[in-house]
């Protein structure tokens, strides 16, 4: 479960990592398959392991509500046999490598992640090919993986800060797909059957739709011979562009919503820019003072210097078509009203009077250092690299993004302020205030 | 498949002061290097009063991860100072009288780096991450706050209102609450089964002078071990450890002793009611402790036998062929004078007893007949591939070393995949005869209702 909306699920952890990025990389070859298949390497010698990422382009963003949840539920039953073996021998396949292996639906994209130790980079590889190409998407897995999955949808409502996240992206993407969650829903889940998986499974896993990434302790070269032996029998389909969709529009309503828990969660947020759009540096800096870290604003004023808040951070998700930048609390109800205040004035602060140099300079090393410090795993290189490819950013993006990220100025982020967090879409989830 | 690494504490890494609460769920003995490392061995060296120094040069990338790691924790609390161990991590990144509050933080995010800090019963760590060019800096910091910290009374006061914030985090996380109920129930009345985050009275009663009290009383050089790992040079480490730790004063008082682990024989019970729609189940046996106890390989391989992933025992047995849990795990937390192993499942409310039963079920027959080569070789790997996966950044060596250093000793974690590689399949068994047994755990049920 390394794809992000649905990390969201968890614990907010990996949101807030993932999109960024760094500096350029020595070591790495992309090809591309004469059938359409982008292959992306990375030799590493660092540690004795190997990652993979196979990342296809199908998610919420061609789902409606009626087919909410339908990529991830794809990728629950792929894992679950091949043709070649069912479920528990593939697991055991997977585990005798000293690896593992996930698959999952997002946002923009789909697709497998799996790792392992180095020496079984080509057994690895196979694994993943054999999921990818033959997956037996077995009647019976269908219908499991289903009580499975509702089991979550039901699990993720009970978790206070998924569901206060769920329902902001709703409310701020309102008839855009993007506001569909990538679980789907019980009803959605309920009436998906297996001829509407496998019809999903024939419609996107396209070749020309498809970018594998390795990481790790790898020759570069043989392993383009081991995917070309692998993946260049793919037959290209003739997916056309896929069709346009109509641009989300924030209504920048407020919502309140009532459930039994000791914390409120505040979730707050506007459109925001995709990856490849001139303003996302400003945008990510933006967020990086606002929450970023603990030298963040909210952190600093809402809870080092009022205690307003336990949880006071900001998500800024680049995804493909508009993104959303999102200022996430989490306090006792007692405190809510207070920290949604708080939380505004911030904001009218931050569009109102520009930053200053030095906060700007931490900003931006923050957000750099911690690009850094993201893609340092194999895990984690092998995801970007599949992921630039699939939202068309290139190899040469960690390099962009660093000089963008320097070239932001005071003006730029005080642009974004008023540009990006107006109107304001608002999410309160909590129990009944106290009288 | 929805395998599952061992190391509870890496999903929350964007919520700093969640680790905190982290500490306590640490769920995996120390690994070690063994013929995968593709690094050199660490440099275990003391300074002249007492401070442990660990250098590891790992060229991986370019920063560097300094930790300080206190032998003080959860377990050195009298009845009246519990939850001070824990709210000391939250107190020193805050300042000292020449950095005040929000400048540490300041500084370390404005070089790009990051800073964490978490509680455990056995130690208290903090943990700085810089690009190596700015190793003397986090080196500074950290001897600064390690004895000159302010408790500045606003802050010290205003961050009472965080920590019960994070005690409602963990009380409302069915799974994290869990661990923490098993925990209580297993231990009391040894510190193990304390409340690491204290309680909300002790809390809201704190104050400076009592505070201030323990740091001096812990936060002395002999009971600190620093640990550097990145693209450094042992001798410089050296040198600049010397000018800043080295410097540090203070006469340690003996580690107060615990008393014994209780035994589990005859079983405890504890039942919650709890909001989720779901029920959780979590069984606790009494394992190998970490320190000096050569039952912890055969222990571990057995954990990772029972639950670690779909291939596990449990996994098969009460999930893919029962259907009585959503999910099913087991984990092995060990500390310097226990160890607990833990099975926890989600499930239907209705199922609870017939999957205790099946628990149950699974180790008798364990202990009957044994794992198979098979089990064992494949828990073998999977611990090397853990092994491998946390080397592969500077901060996750420098835990392990850490953890090592002040739970068990550097030696055992350099040696641990070797003696991990060398259990046998009969040692498995006899470990399953030796811990687990039909009524010697303890034993926690939620059960859906409203609260």
């Amino acid at each position: 479960m390394t794809l992000h909306r649905l990390a969201i699920a968890g614990l907010l952890a990996l949101v807030c990592t993932a999109p960024t990025v760094a500096a350029a990389d020595a070591g790495v070859t992309r090809t591309r398959l004469d059938n359409g298949l982008t292959v992306i390497v990375r030799e590493n010698p660092v540690a004795p392991v190997v990652a993979v990422a196979l990342l296809v382009r199908m998610g919420t963003r061609w789902e409606t509500p009626q087919t909410a949840g339908l990529s991830n539920f794809l990728h629950a039953v792929m894992v679950k046999g091949t043709a070649k073996r069912g479920g528990q021998e593939l697991a055991e396949a997977v585990a005798a490598l000293g690896g593992k292996m996930s698959a999952a639906g997002d946002v923009d994209y789909s697709g497998i992640q799996a790792a392992a130790l180095a020496r079984f980079w080509r057994e690895l590889l196979g694994l993943t090919a054999e999921l990818a190409l033959e997956p037996r998407l077995a009647p019976e897995e269908v219908d499991r993986e289903r009580e499975w999955l509702l089991g979550r949808v039901q699990r993720r409502r009970d978790n206070a800060p998924s569901r206060a996240f769920d329902e902001y992206y709703a409310t701020l993407y309102g008839a855009h797909p993007y506001a569909i969650p990538a679980l789907g829903t019980t009803e959605s889940l309920k009436r998906i059957d297996r001829a509407a998986i496998v019809a999903a499974y024939r419609t996107f896993y396209r070749p020309e739709r498809m970018a594998l990434a390795v990481s790790g302790q790898v020759s570069a070269s043989e392993v383009l011979a081991e995917a070309r032996r692998l993946f260049g029998g793919m037959t290209a389909g003739t997916s056309a562009a896929d069709p346009p969709l109509p641009p989300p529009s924030n209504a920048g309503r407020r919502v309140v919503l009532e459930q039994v828990a000791n914390q409120t969660q505040i979730v707050a947020g506007g459109l925001a820019p995709s990856l490849t759009q001139p303003d996302h540096a400003a945008a990510k800096v933006l967020s990086t003072v606002l929450g970023g870290g603990m030298a963040g604003r909210l952190f600093v004023e809402l809870r080092d210097k009022s205690a307003l808040a336990y949880t006071a951070t900001s998500y800024y998700d680049p995804v493909r078509e508009p993104g959303t930048l999102t200022l996430y609390l989490g306090t006792a109800p007692a405190n809510a009203a207070r920290a949604e205040e708080a939380l505004v004035r911030e904001i009218r602060r931050v569009q109102t009077q520009p930053v200053s140099d030095e906060e700007l300079r931490r900003a931006k090393a923050y957000v750099l250092g911690r690009y850094a410090m993201d893609r340092r795993t194999n895990d984690r290189q092998a995801w970007y690299l599949a992921f630039y490819e699939l939202e068309g950013a290139g190899l040469s993006y960690p390099e962009r993004f660093r000089h963008d990220v320097e070239a932001v100025t005071v003006a730029d982020v005080q642009r974004a302020a008023t540009t990006y967090l107006a109107p304001l879409t608002t999410v309160v989830l909590g129990p009944r205030a106290p009288r | 498949m929805r395998s599952r690494r061992l190391r509870s504490c890496t999903a929350v890494l964007a919520l700093p002061i969640l680790l905190a609460a982290c500490g306590a769920l640490r769920s995996s003995p120390p690994r070690a290097a063994g013929a995968t490392a593709a690094v050199p061995a660490p440099a275990r060296q003391v300074l002249g009063n007492g401070v442990v120094l660990i250098v590891q040069e790992h060229r991986a990338a370019d920063v560097v991860a300094v930790q300080l790691w206190m032998r003080v924790g959860g377990r050195d609390e009298s009845a009246d100072e519990l939850g001070l161990s824990h709210y000391l991590e939250h107190m020193l990144f805050k300042g000292t009288p020449t950095r005040p509050p929000g400048s540490i933080d300041a500084l370390l995010e404005g070089l790009g780096g990051t800073s964490n800090a978490f509680t455990s019963y056995d130690y208290t760590h903090f943990d700085v991450v810089v690009p190596a060019a700015d190793l003397g800096a986090a080196m500074d910091v950290l001897a600064d706050i390690s004895v000159n910290a302010s408790f500045d009374p606003t802050e010290l006061e205003s961050e009472k209102k965080v920590v019960f914030e994070e005690m409602n985090l963990v009380e409302d996380d069915p799974e994290k609450f869990l661990t923490r109920r098993l925990g209580e129930i297993a231990y009391a009345p040894h510190p193990y089964g304390r409340p690491i985050l204290g309680t909300r009275e002790l809390v809201k009663s704190l104050d400076r002078p009592r505070l201030a009290a323990y740091y001096h009383k812990h936060y002395v050089p002999r009971n600190m071990a620093l640990v550097v790992v990145g693209p450094v040079v042992t001798a410089d480490v050296r040198a600049q450890a010397e000018r800043s730790f080295g410097r540090l004063q203070g006469a340690a008082a003996e580690r107060a002793s615990s008393p014994a682990i209780p035994s589990l024989a005859g079983g405890r019970r504890d039942d919650v009611t709890r909001p989720e729609q779901q029920a959780y189940l979590g069984m606790a046996w009494d394992g190998a402790a970490a320190r000096g106890n050569a039952d912890i390989f055969a222990v571990d391989l057995l954990t990772y036998i029972l639950g670690d992933g779909p291939t596990s025992r449990l996994n098969q047995t009460l999930r893919e062929r029962l259907g009585l849990v959503a999910t099913i795990d087991a984990s092995y937390v060990t500390r310097e004078q226990s160890g607990i192993v833990s099975v926890t499942a989600r499930l239907d409310a209705a199922n609870l007893e017939r999957a205790e039963a099946a628990v149950l079920d699974v180790l008798r027959g364990i202990r009957a007949s044994g794992v198979t080569e098979a089990e064992r070789a494949r828990a073998v790997i999977t611990a090397e591939s853990n092994y491998a996966f946390d080397v592969e950044t500077a901060e996750g060596l420098a835990k392990s070393y850490g953890t090592a250093e002040t739970t068990s000793s550097l030696e055992d974690e350099l040696q641990y995949l070797a003696r991990l590689r060398e259990t046998t399949a009969a040692q498995i068994q006899a470990a399953a005869q030796k811990y687990f047994g039909d009524d010697n755990y303890a034993r926690v049920r939620f059960v859906p209702g409203a609260r």
